[in-house]
């Protein structure tokens, strides 16, 4: 088992800087998303840990040895890719095996790893089929069992679910994570599904055109984003973000006006200052919205679409200057039907974001 | 029949009916005349002579020997050359990619009559480039198109030069439906390039591989041009004679159709049966 560090790492293709200078420490064991929209760089930030690509600048540690120099084969890590890519004319029992048998590795260790790799992901039935003739969850089995055989210090999951179906995804999920404690191996994962992030994660990265936002525990990252893209990305439904501007700020608080709320004003505690007349944003999570006045800023809304899902109703609500704000409520029978809806914003946990989505709170 | 069918088919007529005379009758045709003697006017039915000929025909076991000889070594050389040339044409490495495709292909293009005239003077005994080069590097030179064999060695390198290059295109549209991502998993299990081009590459190409042999070995059954044109009628002193040319020389010179019309329903025999042999070596391994 090991730990993956990486130093300022730089990647460039041709003139075109894709990834500027990711520093990021993996600990032995630990469960890893890089998390982020597409084109953020996540997908080649892993490739450049596999090997596949080479980094422009910077250094890369697995299990504390440099390996920039050292071919992706002997790296200690195996990758999972998105699209499988298992060999077509080979059968599951082959597939798993191939690397293996290509190295001279004495047979009846072969054997037994294979078997072992068949066990842990229940694919003993197939070993005699061809990738053609499973299912995509079947495919993303064996390509998972594939890279088991090899006993990695690292696993690499590149986007490993995003071709599944909404079911099978979060049965993929569910052993993906029983895989990990079964095993305890370092794992890298990819996504853009940052449910996935949440749900897997020990330590979630998140990523944007190239840069690392912030680095944090999923919950950390969701109580406390480090800015509002962070915020905007962790969370489904997303933070609502709503336009204000300040009215005025004294030491540790600022009251600013929300420019679409009909002018409702709103108190915010503040570590960092805004001048007055500042334009700021405010961001506040749908499941924080209080009743009527059961907050510290009432808002007027028109219901757009309700989702009553049962437990709970997610309310796709427009202010009037039409900003749409997405309002959970905790399910109420008697809501049903609902035209209006009065909501109110605890100050306490709202965030505060200045024009450059920097957090002030 | 439906009205709307029947207009259908006045549409089709006109094709169908060209299709029927020029391709089907003929067809069933050559078949009749090949149990007929067509060695005297009038022809008349003898349905054991032109097939029981084919038996005993030294000329006819001649041209089926050697075109056995050209479909045995050069077709595998070929789809060798062109499975390579492929990989070549698909190298991230090479630059002006696309002016390189064209030139490999080109030869398809060119003139029948042009490529053998130009092939006659390369290979020219006494001042082609060829020889030249050959006694330039201390060899001797090679009587291209007296001796049999090297006549021969020169039909097989012809129809390799003109037809590779167009298999090489096939093959390298099969390459390029192989994903990158397979051999990114074969790079990480450490298989290395040349083992991935044996266990990966050529596995995954068989079926692209096994049309580009069966239309290889339909074209040189049927092989006529370049005996013809290079060698001068399968020269030297019938060492190059095909069965297309045998079959044209039975036809068109002798004028013994109902004998030519037999080589025919040979020559397309064997095809399919060779044809048929390949699909069934080349099958999916179950």
């Amino acid at each position: 088992m090991a730990g993956v560090t990486l130093k300022n790492v730089v990647k460039r293709f041709g003139s075109v800087q894709v990834i500027h200078g990711a520093s990021l420490e993996v600990e032995d064991g630990e469960f890893v998303v890089f998390v982020g929209p597409s084109g953020c760089g996540k997908s080649t930030l892993l490739r450049i840990v596999a090997g596949l690509e080479d980094a422009s600048e910077g250094e890369i540690e697995i299990d504390g040895m440099l390996v920039n120099d050292v071919e992706p084969a002997d790296r200690g890590i195996a990758m999972v890719f998105q699209s499988y890519a298992l060999y077509p004319h080979m059968t599951v029992e082959q597939n798993l095996s191939f690397g293996l048998r290509m190295n001279g590795n004495p047979r009846e260790d072969t054997n037994r790893r294979v078997q072992k790799a068949a066990e842990i992901l229940r694919i003993n039935e197939l070993m005699k089929r061809r990738p053609k003739q499973l299912s995509g969850g079947q495919r993303q089995r064996v390509a998972i069992g594939r890279a088991i055989v090899r006993e990695p210090e690292v696993f690499l999951f590149d986007e490993p679910l995003s071709n599944l179906d909404a079911e099978l995804r979060v049965q993929m999920r569910v052993e993906i994570a029983r895989l990990h404690s079964e095993l305890g191996t370092t794992m890298i994962y990819v996504t853009h599904d940052q449910t996935e992030a949440m749900t897997l994660a020990d330590k979630i990265v998140v990523l944007r055109d190239g840069k690392i936002e912030q680095v944090g525990k999923p919950l950390d990252l969701y109580d406390d984003p480090a800015n509002q893209f962070v915020a905007g990305f962790m969370g489904s439904p997303k933070m609502n973000f709503m336009e204000a501007s300040v009215k005025s700020a004294s030491n540790g608080s600022a009251t600013v006006k929300l420019v679409n709320q009909g002018g409702a004003m709103i108190t915010l505690p503040v570590s960092d200052g805004p001048a007055v007349g500042d334009r700021v944003t405010v961001g506040v999570r749908p499941e924080h919205f209080r009743a009527a006045g059961q907050g510290d800023c009432d808002i007027d809304l028109n219901i757009d679409v309700a989702e009553h899902l049962g437990s709970t109703s997610y309310i796709y609500a427009n202010t009037k200057s039409g900003e749409q704000l997405i309002v959970e409520r905790e399910e109420s029978r008697s809501e049903v039907g609902l035209e209006k809806l009065t909501a109110s914003i605890p100050a306490q946990q709202a965030f505060l974001f200045d024009a450059q989505g920097k957090r002030l709170n | 029949m439906r009205a709307r069918n029947r207009i259908a088919y006045g549409f089709l007529a006109p094709y169908l009916l060209i299709f029927a005379v020029f391709w089907i009758w003929p067809i069933i045709y050559s078949f009749y005349l090949s149990f007929l003697s067509t060695r005297a006017v009038p022809w008349t039915w003898a349905p054991h002579m032109n097939w029981g000929r084919l038996w005993i025909d030294p000329a006819f076991w001649n041209a089926l020997r050697n075109t056995l000889v050209i479909l045995f070594i050069q077709v595998p050389v070929m789809i060798a050359l062109a499975t390579l040339l492929a990989v070549l044409l698909n190298s991230q490495l090479l630059k002006a990619r696309g002016i390189m495709r064209f030139a490999f292909f080109a030869p398809v293009v060119v003139g029948e009559v042009a490529y053998a005239a130009v092939f006659r003077l390369m290979f020219n005994a006494d001042f082609g480039v060829i020889n030249k080069i050959l006694t330039g590097v201390g060899l001797p030179a090679v009587s291209w198109f007296s001796n049999p064999t090297a006549a021969m060695a020169l039909i097989i390198m012809a129809v390799t030069w003109r037809w590779v290059g167009y298999n090489a295109i096939i093959i390298l549209a099969g390459l390029q439906s192989i994903p990158d991502d397979v051999y990114e998993a074969a790079t990480l299990d450490k298989v290395s390039k040349t083992k991935q081009f044996f266990f990966i590459t050529l596995p995954l190409l068989r079926p692209i591989i096994l049309v580009c042999v069966v239309l290889s070995v339909i074209g040189t059954m049927q092989l006529f041009a370049e005996p013809f044109l290079i060698t001068n009628r399968g020269g030297p002193g019938g060492a190059t004679e095909t069965l297309g040319l045998f079959l044209y020389r039975q036809g068109f010179t002798v004028l013994n159709f109902g004998y030519a019309s037999a080589v025919a329903y040979t020559i397309a025999g064997l095809a399919i049966i060779i044809s048929l042999i390949n699909f069934w070596l080349g099958r999916d391994p179950k």
